[in-house]
């Protein structure tokens, strides 16, 4: 499984996202832009110019029609995903951590940075798809400040109305987009930073990385925690794999302290794990190039598996986006068996 | 001797993971069930109000 290296960014990747179809691979950067890519083949389709700072998140709506991306500028953008447009954008007083879109397109989730002064906020917007996407309201539908340890993570849970947080604390919590209530919280389901929160294709269950080193599997509805993950490196990102019964965690040490520990000890990998088992069934080196030269070596900042579940794709610190490709072999392979087990 | 005690274990592991996937498999069930039923309750409780809406809209043009 030898992976297409995408070369196009020219500092650390943030977050990489496919389409609902798998066919297009979205990234976003430190260096102020995003690309979009041909998943089959790793040629880039185009680059979306405009924000003035690190882009830290990005999410494409199911028609793939319209992006929405969120940047250190403190600025949330809507684009058109064909003709590279910014349709409009909306400005708050601190950056924007994370963005995503609701089941049904008709609205965007976004939080800002605790900062200065300013406490975090999620913001929910009602996207109007008339038209050519540029008659957005200003305001947003509605509006809150999540209580307790700053939140970096959001996204809408299993039905409408409901918003999923990960906090700095290693909390998640579930809030309700209209009044800003804590629904329900698990405050111990991480004992570091969550990292990375993807929920299951149905909604009805979702994956946390952490810097403490361990995944987690949560019921969306309860917050109960059904299966962890343990690994020895900090985690910065894990995704849940369709079709399979696997999950993907992609981490490692970040560069100052690769510089301090030998190349054996630092493990950019990205770990496949049996989601029901718990147990690691393989790794990927984060390298690319002859087996025997270690050319790149790379903390992964963000995984996405396709939703079509025929590859998956890496998004470094070295800012390379790393496409692999499953091949025959993770296909045919039942490490454990003929289990039937439920998607 | 070590050999009927490997495959001891091995069973013992079998039946394990067998646990593990009926239970994930039960709990998949249920979930599905009952996230398909709230939708449901939901979509009941959002139709009207979006019928009601749109009679309105007819009305005002």
């Amino acid at each position: 499984m030898r992976p297409i290296l995408l070369q196009g960014h020219e500092r650390s990747l943030t977050q990489i996202k496919f389409n609902k179809e798998g066919d297009l691979l979205f990234s976003c950067s430190k260096d102020h832009v995003i690309n979009v890519w041909f998943a089959h083949n790793g040629e880039r389709l185009g680059t979306y110019e405009g924000h003035n700072g690190a882009v830290w998140t990005v999410d494409i709506d199911s028609q793939s029609r319209f992006m929405v991306t969120g940047s250190a500028d403190n600025t949330l953008r809507l684009w058109s995903v064909q003709t590279g447009k910014c349709l409009y954008w909306w400005e708050f007083p601190t950056a924007v951590k994370r963005v995503a879109w609701s089941e049904d397109d008709q609205q965007v989730v976004c939080i800002t940075e605790q900062r200065m002064g300013h406490s975090s906020a999620v913001r929910i917007f009602n996207i109007d798809r008339e038209g050519d996407g540029t008659n957005q309201s200003k305001e947003p539908g509605s509006m809150f400040n999540p209580i307790g340890s700053k939140a970096t993570l959001c996204s809408f849970a299993h039905v409408p109305n409901l918003i999923l947080m990960g906090h700095e604390s290693g909390k998640v919590a579930l809030f309700d987009a209209k009044t800003g209530d804590e629904v329900l919280n698990n405050e111990r389901a991480h004992m570091d930073v969550v990292t990375d929160l993807q929920l299951s294709p149905d909604r009805s269950y979702f994956i946390t990385s952490s810097k403490d080193k361990t995944a987690r599997l949560h019921e969306t509805k309860t917050l109960t925690v059904l299966k962890t993950y343990t690994t020895e490196t900090p985690l910065n990102s894990a995704a849940i794999a369709p079709g399979k019964p696997y999950v993907l965690l992609g981490g490692g040490q970040d560069a100052m302290s690769v510089t301090t520990t030998s190349a054996r000890q630092g493990k950019f990998e990205t770990r496949f794990w049996h989601k029901v088992f718990e147990e690691e069934v393989g790794r990927v080196k984060g390298h690319f190039g002859p087996v025997n030269t270690w050319i790149l070596t790379a903390v992964f900042n963000s995984i996405a598996i396709s939703p079509k579940g025929d590859s998956y794709a890496s998004g470094g610190e070295d800012g390379f986006v790393r496409v692999h490709h499953f091949d025959e072999s993770y296909f045919r392979a039942k490490p454990y068996g003929d289990l039937e087990i439920e998607e | 001797e070590d050999a009927a005690e490997e495959s001891n274990i091995s069973a013992e592991l079998i039946a394990h993971r067998k646990r593990l996937v009926d239970e994930w498999n039960a709990w998949r069930k249920r979930v599905k069930a009952e996230v398909a039923e709230e939708r449901k309750l939901l979509g009941e409780k959002v139709e009207p109000e979006a019928e009601k809406e749109a009679e309105e809209k007819e009305e005002i043009e």
